[in-house]
């Protein structure tokens, strides 16, 4: 596991997330799986192309994502995973990643770009990236259970 | 009513010949602020058209001030003006969502031809629209009758509102360059196992050669379509992310950055939808 590919993220989480409101952000685990994994709910892809390149996943399970959006928009109710609510997650992955890539800059990655968030989102599927190991970090988000998988290739 | 502008710049000297320079273009300054203090308050009082923003500034610099800027207003437009401009700072500009940089000593003139394009419409982005779709639809259909034998015809879907359900596998592959964007394609695992074995002249061995060729499949039309789109002008400077794929249930798919065209393939293994949607882009650099 190359520890360079998750410092950036993991300062990038702890950067951006007590800006849009959250206060208590926790690193539980970090852990190793294939090119193919499970997710159930919420995936927000975000591409990044340049010396390293590959995807950034945001996952989190339905309840969760509605929670996570409910906290970004100042406490307002979101019963409904709607377009608002799609709409603010995916600024906070544009947001994280887009400081992810400022963190790598800082260990010599320059130049690093990433695309607009894709928002998948149903019951139990599958992912498959173009990496062959996907490194995912669980974080718990003010109580909120969020995984982020990284599928980098230098 | 004239372009408005807001300075912002801790060196008052700046401040002046910025502001003079601009008033001489014809715009009108309606603010300025010096440091991260009072930069909100000041730009939703006075609402500018564009602001214009130095990077080294005490305390919050120039980054970060337009970070707070954004979170505030995400239509902020911000014109970077700084002595500072190198490949790194750029970049972190262009990720912030900055619209133009310009290097001190500013040259009046320039300054203003970067404002003009901000405010004009966007000629490549338009381009996009209008090319974007046709060129990867362009792509798909002639490496899908190329690779598996099989013509390819398209049906095209009206509304871009309507959320799409994945028919069983969903390829994904960002796209980045002048305007950054996504290529969506998704077809059920039916279509995919035979276009498969049409592509092999066998019968696949497994899933995981049919996710393979699927991958496979959305990275050559992307990256063609890209090339295509290059080719008619360089600076789109388009580049493609490898695919992510998602498989195994069905999902929806959003985008909720982006207007997504999409169209259907339909070929004689069934039908491939395919999105495509791109974000304007930086205006200019200089």
């Amino acid at each position: 596991m190359d520890v360079n590919m998750i410092n950036p993220i993991l300062i990038a989480f702890a950067d951006i997330l007590p800006q849009i409101g959250f206060q208590k952000i926790e690193k539980k685990n970090i852990s190793l799986l294939g090119s193919t994994f499970n997710y159930d709910g919420v995936l927000i892809n975000l591409a990044v192309v340049g010396a390293i390149k590959g995807v950034i996943l945001i996952g989190m399970d339905i309840d969760s994502a509605k929670r996570f959006a409910s906290t970004m928009m100042m406490g307002m109710e979101v019963t409904d995973f709607d377009s608002l609510a799609q709409s603010a997650v995916s600024e906070m992955g544009n947001m994280v990643c887009a400081n992810a890539c400022t963190q790598f800059s800082k260990v010599g990655i320059n130049g690093l770009d990433i695309s607009p968030p894709t928002i998948m989102f149903g019951q139990k599927g599958q992912a498959t990236l173009s990496a062959p190991q996907t490194i995912v970090i669980h974080f718990l988000v003010d109580n909120i259970d969020v995984r982020v998988y990284v599928g980098l290739v230098s | 009513m004239g372009i408005k502008v807001m300075v912002v710049d801790d060196s008052s000297f700046s401040r002046m010949m910025i502001g003079e320079a601009l008033v001489e273009a014809g715009y009108e300054v309606v603010g300025e602020a010096e440091s991260l203090e009072l930069l909100i308050e000041t730009y939703n009082n006075c609402k500018p058209d564009i602001v214009t923003m130095d990077i080294a500034m005490p305390g919050a610099d120039g980054f970060e001030c337009s970070r707070e800027l954004r979170l505030n207003d995400p239509k902020a437009k911000i014109v970077l003006v700084s002595s500072m401009k190198d490949e790194e700072s750029e970049a972190e500009a262009k990720r912030i969502g900055v619209c133009g940089y310009v290097q001190k000593p500013v040259d009046a003139e320039t300054l203003v031809k970067v404002i003009q394009n901000i405010m004009s419409p966007d000629s490549l982005f338009e381009q996009l629209l209008e090319r974007g779709l046709e060129t990867f639809k362009e792509a798909l259909a002639q490496n899908v009758t190329r690779m598996a034998k099989t013509p390819v015809t398209f049906t095209s879907i009206e509304s871009c509102d309507t959320p799409y359900i994945s028919q069983g596998i969903t390829t994904v592959i960002g796209i980045i360059g002048q305007s950054a964007g996504s290529m969506i394609m998704d077809l059920s695992a039916e279509a995919a196992e035979q276009i498969t074995e049409a592509m092999l002249r066998r019968p696949a061995k497994n899933q995981e050669e049919i996710l393979a060729m699927v991958a496979e499949l959305a990275n050559i039309i992307a990256g063609i379509a890209c090339s295509m789109l290059n080719k008619k002008d360089k600076a789109f400077a388009l580049r493609v992310s490898p695919p992510s794929l998602f498989h195994d249930n069905t999902a929806e798919i959003v985008s909720p950055s982006v207007k997504i065209q999409k169209s259907i393939a339909e070929t004689d293994f069934g039908s491939i939808f395919l999105g495509v949607g791109f974000k304007k882009g930086a205006k200019l650099w200089m």
